[in-house]
C-alpha cells in the first residue's frame, strides 16, 4: 500500500483549493471548475485504488484487519496527550471515501454547468474543494483530535456555502443558524473527545476503539462512564446530522446553491454524525442505553420529519425534511444493534443505507437544482407543473431518484431500508430491549410510507397536471445543459442499480466487516417478509400520492381544511422554531441586552473616569507647549548641561 | 605648549557659547541656523585641537566629515528655509508655532500680522516627461514676399 495515495486523497482538494483561492478570481474566472473537478477526480480514483487493495483477502472471512497508517508529524503534544497528524484507513474509511469523493465529483461537475456566470465562481469552487479535503481529513483521521478538526473544518465549509449568497439575508441567518446550532453538537463531541481521554489516556481510534475487552473492563467497573461518552459523542453527530433537538438548521440551509445542498447537506457533511457513531460502534456497544437513546432518536426524528414533509410546498424543503428523515433511519439502525447478538449487521444496515442514500439524494438534490435553474430559481411547486415535457432529462432522472427515495422494489433505497426494517424486526426477538424495537420497527414503517407519499407528492406536484411556469422563467424553459445532464444520468444509474449491485449479494456487509475493532457476526440473511411489507408500503404510498395529486387534486385542500389543526402543526413544522426563540433565543437576548446595558453604564463609566485623570494632571505642564522653537531649544540646552553635569560629577 | 592648546580651546568654547546664544536669541531664522552652524564650527574646532594634544589625525578626519555632512545639511535647511519664507514672506520664527497645545493663544497675535499681496506665479520652462512626444511649438516662418508684382 502506497502512502502516497493515501495522502494523495486529502491534499489533492486542498492544493485545488489553494490555487483557485490565489489565482481564482484574476486568472481563471470562468475556468475555476477546472482544478476542483480535477483534483477531486484525482481523489476519487486513489479511493477506488484504497478500496480495492485494502482487503485483498477475499471475501467472508472475518480476519482482525488492521488499518493502513500513513504517519505524519505530532501535532500536538500536551503532557500525556500525544496527537499526530497521521491518516490511517480501513474498510469503512474507503467506503465513505470512495462515496464521498465520487458524489462530489459529479456535484462539482453539476455546478460548472449550474453556477455558470455567478460573481463568485472561483469563490464557490475553493470553498467546494475546500469541503472536500475536510470531509476527507475527518473520514481518514487517526485519531480523535484529528476527527474533530475535520468536524469543524466541514462546519466551517458548511457556514461558508450556505452563506454563500451572503447578500440575502436570509442566507446570512441560515448560515449563522447553522453554525450555532451545530456549535451545540460540537460542544458535545469535545466533551465527549476530552472524556475519552481521561479514560482511555489517549485519543487515537486503534488505541480506544482497537482493545474491545479493555472497553467491557471500564464499562463493567463504571457503567455510567462509557454511557456519558457515548451520549456525548451522539450529541456532537445529533448536531452535525440533523437529529431531533438539534435537526432546525438543515431544512434552513437549503439557502445555500443547490449543488451545495446535494452535497454537503444531503450526500457527504451530514453523514459525519452517523460515521462518527459507526466508527465508535466497539464504545457503543458497551452501552445498550446509549445505542437506545440513539434509536429512539432516530424514531422521533425519522417521524417527526417526515410528518413536516407531508405539507411543505417548497421542493427543496422537501428534500431538506427527507434528508432529516433518512439520517434519522441510519440512527435507528446504528442503535438497533443493542437488540442484536452482534452489532455488525446493524452497522452495516446503516452505512449501506448511508451509501445508497448519498447517491439518490444528491441526485433528486441535483434534480431540484436543475428545475430551479429553468425555472428562473423560483422553488415553489405551487407556481409551476406539468414539467415531464419540457424538462426530460430532469424529469427522468427526478424519477429514478425519487423511486430509489421512496424504496420501490429492487432500487437501491428498497435494498438498504430493507435492511434497517430487518435488523429492527429481528431486536424485536431481544429479551430485555424487544418492546423498543418492535415500536420503533412500526414507527419505521410508517415513515417509510410517509417517505414514499410526500417524495412522490413532490414528483406529481412537479412534473405533472397542467403545464404553468413562473414568469421568472421567461417563455422557454430550457432542460439540463450535457455539463449539468450527464452527473444526473451516471448518478440516475447509481441510484438504480448500486444497492442491488453490492447490498443482496454480501459484498458490503462483507467488506464492511473488515473495520477495526466490529465484532464478528453471522452470515448475511435476506428478510423476505419485511421486504414484502416495505414494497407494499413503497408503492402504497406512490398511488396515495397519484390519486391526491393527478386523480383528484381538489382532495388535498379539502383535507387541509378539514383537519386545518393537524395541517398547520405540520406546516409549520411543529411550531419548533417558534419554540426554539421563545424558550432559549428570547432569554439570551435579554440577557445580552443587560450585558449591553451594564457595558455602557458601568464600564464605560469606569474607563472614562479613569480617563478624566490625566486630563487634570496636564493642565499645568501644557502652558509650556507653545510653540516657539527656541524655548524648545532652551530646554534642550538646560537638560543637556543638566546632564552633563551629572555626568562629570560622577567623573571625579 | 600647554597654553597654545588651551587657547584653542577657549576660543572654541566661546564659538560655541556665542551660536548658542545666538540660537536661543535671534528671531531671523537664517540668523538661527548661521548660529547653529557657529556651534558646530566651534566643536569642530575643539575637535582639531584635541586631535592635535594626542598627535593623531583623527580629529581632523571627524571634522572634515563634519564639514560634509554640514554641508548637505545647510543646502536642505537653506532649502527648507525658503519654502517657509514662500509661505509667509517673513522670516520671523514665531509666525511657525504649530506645535502648541491647541487651545493655547498664539504668540503673535493675528492683529499684529499684516497681509501683502504675493506676486503671480511664474511659468517656468520645464522639460517634457520622459516617453512621451513633447509638443513641439511651431517655428516662424519667413514668408518670401514676391518680388515680381503678378500680372493683370
Amino acid at each position: 500500500m502506497s502512502h502516497t495515495v493515501l495522502w494523495l486523497i486529502p491534499l489533492a482538494p486542498l492544493i485545488a483549493a489553494a490555487l483557485i483561492a490565489l489565482l481564482g478570481p484574476k486568472f481563471l474566472r470562468e475556468k475555476s471548475h477546472i482544478p476542483c473537478v480535477t483534483a477531486l477526480l484525482t481523489s476519487f480514483v486513489c479511493s477506488l485504488v484504497l478500496l480495492i487493495q485494502l482487503v485483498p483477502q477475499g471475501f467472508g472471512n472475518h480476519g482482525h484487519n488492521t488499518a493502513v497508517l500513513a504517519s505524519g508529524y505530532d501535532f500536538l503534544t500536551v503532557g500525556s496527550l500525544r496527537t499526530t497528524i497521521s491518516l490511517s484507513a480501513d474498510a469503512m474509511t474507503a467506503i465513505m471515501l470512495s462515496m464521498v469523493t465520487g458524489v462530489s465529483s459529479l456535484v462539482a461537475l453539476f455546478a460548472a454547468g449550474y453556477m455558470h456566470g455567478d460573481k463568485g465562481y472561483a469563490r464557490f469552487f475553493a470553498e467546494v474543494s475546500l469541503f472536500v479535503f475536510s470531509m476527507c481529513l475527518l473520514v481518514l483521521a487517526d485519531n480523535f483530535v484529528m476527527l474533530f478538526i475535520g468536524w469543524e473544518a466541514v462546519g466551517l465549509c458548511s457556514y461558508l456555502l450556505i452563506g454563500f449568497w451572503f447578500q440575502k439575508p436570509s442566507a446570512a441567518a441560515a448560515a449563522k443558524k447553522a453554525f450555532v446550532v451545530n456549535r451545540i453538537g460540537d460542544f458535545g463531541l469535545l466533551l465527549g473527545i476530552f472524556l475519552i481521554w481521561t479514560t482511555f489516556g489517549s485519543v487515537s481510534f486503534a488505541d480506544v476503539l482497537g482493545h474491545p475487552e479493555k472497553i467491557t473492563e471500564i464499562a463493567t467497573a463504571n457503567p455510567g462512564l462509557i454511557t456519558t461518552i457515548c451520549l456525548l459523542l451522539f450529541l456532537g453527530a445529533a448536531g452535525k446530522s440533523a437529529q431531533f433537538p438539534l435537526h432546525v438548521w438543515l431544512p434552513d440551509a437549503m439557502e445555500g446553491p443547490t449543488p451545495v445542498s446535494a452535497l454537503i447537506h444531503a450526500a457527504t457533511m451530514v453523514t459525519a454524525g452517523v460515521y462518527l457513531v459507526a466508527r465508535c460502534t466497539p464504545l457503543f456497544i458497551a452501552s445498550p442505553e446509549a445505542q437506545i437513546t440513539v434509536a429512539v432518536i432516530g424514531g422521533i426524528t425519522a417521524l417527526l420529519a417526515a410528518l413536516i414533509a407531508l405539507t411543505q410546498n417548497d421542493l427543496k424543503r422537501v428534500l431538506a425534511y427527507s434528508t432529516v428523515s433518512q439520517l434519522a433511519y441510519l440512527f435507528i439502525g446504528l442503535g438497533a444493534a443493542a437488540g442484536l447478538e452482534s452489532a455488525t449487521p446493524a452497522v452495516s444496515a446503516a452505512m449501506f443505507h448511508l451509501f445508497t442514500h448519498a447517491f439518490f439524494k444528491a441526485l433528486l438534490f441535483l434534480a431540484a437544482g436543475s428545475v430551479m435553474h429553468s425555472m428562473g430559481d423560483v422553488i415553489d411547486m405551487r407556481r409551476f407543473g406539468g414539467l415531464r415535457k419540457v424538462l426530460p432529462v430532469t424529469h427522468w432522472t427526478f424519477l429514478c431518484g425519487a423511486l430509489a427515495l421512496a424504496g420501490f422494489p429492487l432500487l437501491s433505497g428498497f435494498w438498504s431500508k430493507d435492511e434497517i426494517l430487518g435488523v429492527l424486526s429481528e431486536a424485536g426477538h431481544h429479551p430485555v430491549h424487544g418492546g423498543v424495537f418492535v415500536v420503533l420497527y412500526w414507527t419505521a414503517s410508517v415513515t417509510a410510507l410517509l417517505t414514499a407519499f410526500y417524495t412522490f407528492r413532490a414528483y406529481f406536484m412537479t412534473f405533472w397536471g397542467p403545464e404553468k411556469f413562473p414568469e421568472e422563467a421567461g417563455h422557454h424553459p430550457h432542460d439540463a445543459s450535457s455539463i449539468m445532464a450527464w452527473p444526473l444520468r451516471i448518478l440516475a444509474v447509481a441510484a438504480i442499480v448500486i444497492g442491488g449491485v453490492v447490498g443482496p449479494t454480501g459484498f458490503f456487509g462483507h467488506y464492511l466487516h473488515h473495520t477495526q475493532g466490529f465484532p464478528e457476526s453471522g452470515p448475511h440473511t435476506l428478510h423476505f417478509g419485511v421486504m414484502i411489507l416495505s414494497g407494499f408500503l413503497a408503492m402504497a404510498g406512490i398511488a396515495l400520492a397519484w390519486f391526491l395529486y393527478v386523480k383528484s387534486p381538489s382532495i388535498p385542500g379539502q383535507l387541509a381544511t378539514s383537519v386545518h389543526p393537524l395541517y398547520a402543526l405540520s406546516y409549520h413544522r411543529f411550531y419548533l422554531d417558534e419554540i426554539y426563540l421563545a424558550l432559549i433565543v428570547s432569554p439570551l437576548r435579554l440577557i445580552a441586552k443587560l450585558a449591553g446595558l451594564f457595558d455602557t453604564v458601568v464600564i464605560a463609566g469606569i474607563v472614562g473616569a479613569v480617563s478624566r485623570i490625566p486630563q487634570i494632571i496636564s493642565v499645568i505642564p501644557r502652558s509650556l507647549h507653545h510653540g516657539l522653537v527656541p524655548s524648545y531649544a532652551m530646554v534642550m540646552f538646560v537638560s543637556v548641561i543638566a546632564g552633563l553635569l551629572y555626568v562629570i560629577s560622577y567623573l571625579r | 605648549m600647554t597654553g597654545e592648546v588651551e587657547r584653542y580651546l577657549v576660543i572654541a568654547a566661546g564659538m560655541f557659547i556665542l551660536g548658542a546664544i545666538g540660537f536661543l536669541t535671534r528671531r531671523n531664522l537664517i540668523l538661527i541656523f548661521l548660529s547653529a552652524e557657529l556651534m558646530m564650527h566651534g566643536i569642530g574646532l575643539t575637535f582639531v585641537t584635541f586631535g592635535r594634544m594626542h598627535f593623531s589625525n583623527e580629529g581632523q578626519v571627524m571634522n572634515i566629515l563634519a564639514l560634509t555632512v554640514a554641508a548637505c545639511e545647510a543646502g536642505f535647511g537653506l532649502a527648507l528655509i525658503l519654502g517657509l519664507f514662500q509661505l509667509t514672506r517673513s522670516l520671523d520664527i514665531e509666525l511657525w508655532t504649530d506645535l502648541r497645545e491647541l487651545d493655547l493663544p498664539a504668540p503673535v497675535s493675528p492683529d499684529d500680522l499684516t497681509s501683502i499681496e504675493l506676486p503671480e506665479e511664474q511659468k517656468f520652462p520645464t522639460l517634457t516627461p520622459a516617453g512621451r512626444l513633447p509638443e513641439i511649438p511651431k517655428r516662424p516662418v519667413v514668408i518670401k514676399r514676391n518680388s515680381t508684382t503678378p500680372k493683370t
